[in-house]
């Protein structure tokens, strides 16, 4: 935590409430989809609820910021006032950690699009694992459960990965990441090009 | 006694361990009659009002529902043995009933217990307890509450930006792609300016001295006190009670990644 400069983790927290209010509007989209397709609802979307790990992670580029953010947008939610409740924390705290796995074995030095995808798609397995233990989805046939899977990896890879890294490539385009990992690399490939 | 003088951290680890102990458990009555204790508990204890608390509480009804029904529908019980439950037009062996219910039920447990802790609590103490009581790094927790202070700043932002467009007759986005480039348009200015903030906001806190150092004093003091070790008991023993309850009645069944 030392090696953090105060506006990196600042700003990691702005996003992450940012992004906690978004995954707060996502839940009754979720609610809908599961009313109408039961569980699996949920996992279409899903990748949504993993996308401030990626952004943090690829704009501050430093151990812990997929994570941490992660698990600051879910204290942040329980803040805010959600149903899921304190055990929220803890699923923050396993999607971060699947999505900070996936950096973790690029030893933090690899940032693009595939990596991201990855890290995507690691949060959707650790999440998966822990809402099998936890919901019960072992009461339901395996080929669904499959399905499940697939649609949340699908989704964990193209919301978070994709959408994500769209989202922090327009942000460092305005200009706002100067100080930031991200920042930093725009310029260089601006002044490379030219 | 009242939920909303205990500490935030015991509170939040004590719904953690009875979330926890319900998922090891698989039949329907253990968490109606665990469920039945903590609604009580909310309202005996906890000055929540009905309405906020409803309000709450129905999306999970409908959660809970299409869990149930999916649950009807695509249970992997592999016998068709066993009672039939008629339904009126649909019919169902007795085991796939009872799974769906119990699974249904279990959902609804977790979203009692989680409302519980949701309406009862402080937000601010809660940070503060959980400097204090579980070490989170004050560097993160002050980076929060800063953070969780944008947020009417941020929504004072939206309408700015929307004015903003609608004065210089940008039009709303039709189709697919134009509300996904209207999105953009919202959603870029926004945090363009909310990282702006932030920058300065930390720049601030170090200038007045913030160094995010453990050894820091607290203006206020969050404390565990008996009381949150009776807030433990109770839970455990209202757990207790459900199983054995459960047990008597001959339903009773542990989660082992059933049938």
């Amino acid at each position: 935590m030392n090696k953090w400069k105060m506006r990196e983790i600042v700003v990691m927290s702005v996003l992450s409430v940012v992004f906690a209010v978004v995954y707060l509007a996502f839940l009754p989209v979720g609610k809908l989809l599961v009313g109408f397709f039961g569980p699996i609802g949920y996992d279409l979307i899903f990748g949504i609820w993993f996308i401030v790990s990626i952004i943090a992670a690829y704009i501050i580029r430093k151990p812990g910021a997929a994570f941490l953010s992660e698990t600051i947008a879910a204290i942040i939610e329980v803040m805010l006032g959600n149903a899921v409740g304190p055990m929220l924390i803890i699923s923050g705290m396993i999607q971060g950690l699947g999505a900070e796995a996936v950096f973790a074995v690029t030893r933090y030095r690899m940032y693009n699009v595939w990596v991201l995808m990855a890290a995507g798609m690691g949060s959707a397995v650790f999440s998966f694992v822990w809402g099998y233990f936890l919901s019960g989805y072992a009461a339901l046939a395996s080929p669904y459960v499959a399905a499940m899977f697939i649609a949340r990896l699908i989704s964990g890879a193209v919301i978070a990965g994709l959408l994500g890294k769209a989202i922090s490539d327009a942000l460092a385009k305005t200009g706002v990441l100067y100080n930031f990992e991200l920042g930093k690399e725009h310029r260089r490939n601006k002044h490379g090009a030219a | 006694m009242n939920l909303q003088e205990l500490n935030p951290s015991m509170k939040a680890i004590t719904i953690v361990l009875a979330v926890f102990l319900l998922a090891f458990v698989f039949d329907p009555i253990t968490p109606l009659l665990f469920s039945s204790g903590v609604v009580i508990l909310t309202f005996l204890f906890g000055r929540v009002s009905w309405k906020i608390w409803s309000l709450y509480f129905v999306p999970f009804l409908i959660i809970a529902f299409g869990f149930f029904w999916t649950t009807l529908i695509f249970a992997d019980t592999g016998s068709q043995a066993g009672t039939i439950v008629d339904l009126g037009f649909l019919t169902f062996s007795h085991s796939d009933f009872q799974v769906a219910i119990s699974l249904a039920l279990r959902v609804l447990g977790f979203a009692l217990l989680s409302l519980l802790f949701i309406l009862t609590t402080n937000k601010t103490e809660f940070l503060l307890s959980l400097m204090q009581q579980l070490k989170l790094s004050p560097k993160i927790a002050y980076g929060v509450l800063a953070g969780y202070r944008f947020l009417p700043m941020m929504m004072t932002e939206w309408k700015a930006i929307r004015m903003a467009h609608r004065i210089r007759g940008v039009r709303r986005g039709k189709g697919i792609s134009g509300r996904v480039q209207e999105m953009k348009r919202y959603v870029i200015p926004l945090l363009a300016s909310a990282i702006r903030k932030a920058e300065r906001t930390a720049i601030a806190m170090e200038s007045k001295g913030f160094t995010g150092s453990k050894e820091r004093t607290f203006y206020r003091n969050m404390k565990v006190t008996p009381k949150d070790w009776v807030f433990l008991g109770v839970m455990l023993s209202l757990y207790g009670v459900s199983v054995y309850c459960s047990v008597r009645w001959g339903y009773f069944q542990w989660y082992d990644g059933q049938l």
